[in-house]
């Protein structure tokens, strides 16, 4: 059984430009879009900044109507059957909002208990559980205001569960998180999936769906660009090595220079503080490196190092070169 | 079943009430408009009613407190949509399985009900500080039109509400309705000295006709037909505002995910 089907789910959105003479515009901002999550798994949807997973999540927790297209979750129409699903899926969006500040993490749960129609009996016990789970016991009386985005993050793990969904959507759960609060969240989605939850990830930390997702799709620009499981994905670069190289300041034509190599797969750049490193995907290995080092001329060369490829390397491929930050 | 949604949504509208009360007590703003926004209407009213003579205080006193329950509903019930909207959890409530309207109910009524704190600080004021004779002449007829008035500014809540989760533009339009309805509902003089023309308008807002029956009452200048006028305009309107909201509630919600005005900051 699939929790979730999605086929050719497309969703546009209408704005108008202009202050007097106003003309509307279209931007797609998920084309085509199809996958299934069966029940029990752990399914990541990665892809950079704007390509179209928050549209496809809120499409599927029922907050956006699609524009194409059809989405079914847990067998129910997300337009049609919108009511029958609400109870049915939890969600989280990334970020410290979606949460009431001025009141405590024991009143939010206590109040998303009520609109999810949580019989108090059952809430009298399910709120400790969570509250321990998630890792805020001592700290549940305090109002969430005082908390730290790592406390609100798991927070709203603890809000998703409330009513024990059986499906989870969760939005990029990590996102400006210090790698401390990062690792414990991702312990809890672990925990989720020891719990058999079917759980919709999305990500634009590749080690972070390595890590957690047992299929992932890429979606770029509103489609899907390659689905499997990350080890199969990987295999997509097992032709490639790549050669990264620790640079300070690289100009844009450099680049380009390097990309027009005929032994260059792929080139990416990855802003780490004060410097920047240079991931060059090549068919030559570590024998490609005499012949790009010329090319750094006048621009200070760190460390050089040749690695198999990741499944970040993957990504790379599949959509393009170009890595954003965060949404 | 029907009656466990009834059960649910109650125990919703309760802890809606009750946490609605909680955040709004630790809200400067809120504070100001239901407490000393009134106070401060109530001691320009004295100074300008005072000269008139009569028994004008409790006038004062329903008047003051009638612009805090507007501004509080108008306001605070508004902006907590927006406020909804703006740290994002807006979008928890609408994919929540509890229908919206019955959440919304239950922050209307906090916000109505803690509003009657305008009435109870001007009263403070004109029977404490200024050591005026306030005295309601029909009691449990000002209470019972007291309640009406609670339900009918609730409903007409209702309606506000789903205007303001259709889109954050509504928010433009909510400082002009403000003044406008204290002297259209005769809050503060009566609507006689208005030009003829604005009498229509105002015999369509609910809360001239709350105000009628609370100044009748006080006074005990109204009679019973009077009242009962009062009463029954604010129970059809609140009849009319609350049919009217679910109609309005289904297709603003849709248009709203159509539209991706949810979770639009």
């Amino acid at each position: 059984m699939n929790g979730i089907e999605v086929s050719h789910l497309r969703r546009v959105f209408k704005t108008s430009v202009g202050r007097f003479r106003r003309k509307s515009k279209e931007v797609v901002a998920v084309d085509d879009v199809s996958f299934e999550v069966h029940d029990g798994e752990l399914f990541g949807l990665l892809g950079p900044n704007g390509a179209g997973k928050t549209t496809t999540v809120k499409m599927l927790a029922t907050l956006l109507i699609p524009s194409g297209g059809e989405a079914r979750v847990a067998g129910l129409d997300v337009v049609k059957d919108a009511d029958q699903i609400r109870s049915r899926i939890g969600f989280i969006f990334g970020g410290e909002r979606g949460l009431y500040w001025r009141l405590s993490a024991l009143d939010n749960l206590r109040y998303f208990a009520s609109l999810y129609n949580v019989e108090p009996e059952v809430s009298a016990k399910r709120i400790p559980y969570l509250i321990e789970m998630v890792g805020l016991k001592g700290r549940e009386k305090e109002r969430v205001e005082g908390y730290s985005r790592g406390m609100k993050q798991r927070l709203h793990i603890a809000r998703s569960l409330i009513h024990d969904p059986e499906i989870l959507f969760l939005d990029e759960p990590t996102i400006g998180l210090d790698p401390v609060g990062a690792r414990e969240l991702r312990g809890v989605v672990r925990d989720l999936q020891d719990q058999k939850k079917t759980i919709l990830l999305t990500t634009h930390y590749m080690f972070e769906a390595d890590a957690l997702c047992q299929r992932i799709a890429v979606i770029n620009q509103g489609n899907i660009v390659a689905m499997d499981t990350p080890s199969e994905l990987k295999k997509l670069v097992q032709d490639l090595s790549v050669i990264e190289l620790e640079v300070f300041g690289v100009p844009d034509e450099l680049l380009n220079k390097l990309r027009m190599l005929k032994f260059v797969d792929n080139v990416s750049v990855e802003d780490r503080d004060q410097k920047q490193a240079l991931m060059v995907q090549t068919t030559r290995g570590a024998e490609a490196i005499p012949d790009l080092l010329p090319l750094f001329d006048g621009i200070k060369v760190g460390k050089v190092t040749s690695r198999e490829p990741t499944l970040e390397d993957a990504y790379v491929r599949l959509v393009g070169g170009d890595k954003h930050g965060p949404e | 079943m029907a009656r466990s949604n009834l059960r649910n949504w109650a125990r919703t509208i309760a802890v809606t009430f009750e946490v609605t009360l909680r955040q709004n007590f630790t809200d400067a703003f809120v504070i100001f408009a239901i407490i000393f926004q009134p106070i401060i209407i109530a001691v320009i009213a004295l100074w300008m009613l005072r000269e008139r003579g009569g028994d004008f205080a409790i006038f004062v006193v329903v008047g003051a407190g009638m612009t805090g329950l507007w501004s509080s509903l108008l306001f605070v019930s508004g902006n907590s949509i927006t406020e909804e909207r703006w740290v994002g959890t807006l979008e928890n409530l609408v994919a929540a399985p509890t229908p919206m309207p019955v959440v919304v109910f239950g922050k209307n009524l906090a916000n109505v009900t803690q509003s009657l704190l305008s009435m109870i600080a001007s009263y403070i004021l004109v029977a404490w500080l200024f050591q005026l004779d306030v005295q309601v002449a029909q009691p449990l007829i000002f209470i019972a039109s007291i309640f009406l008035m609670v339900v009918s500014f609730i409903c007409f809540g209702l309606i506000m509400a789903s205007l303001f989760i259709l889109t954050p533009a509504v928010q433009n339009f909510q400082n002009g309705l403000e003044f406008p309805i204290y002297i259209l509902c005769g809050f503060l003089f009566p609507i006689a000295l208005l030009p003829g023309w604005t009498t229509p308008i105002s015999y369509l807002l609910t809360p001239y006709w709350a105000a009628r029956a609370l100044q009748g009452a006080a006074a005990g200048t109204a009679s019973f037909n009077e009242i009962a006028l009062c009463w029954g305009m604010m129970l059809l309107f609140s009849l009319i505002y609350l049919a009217a909201s679910q109609r309005l509630f289904g297709y603003v919600l849709r248009k709203a995910r159509v539209d991706a005005t949810i979770g639009m900051q």
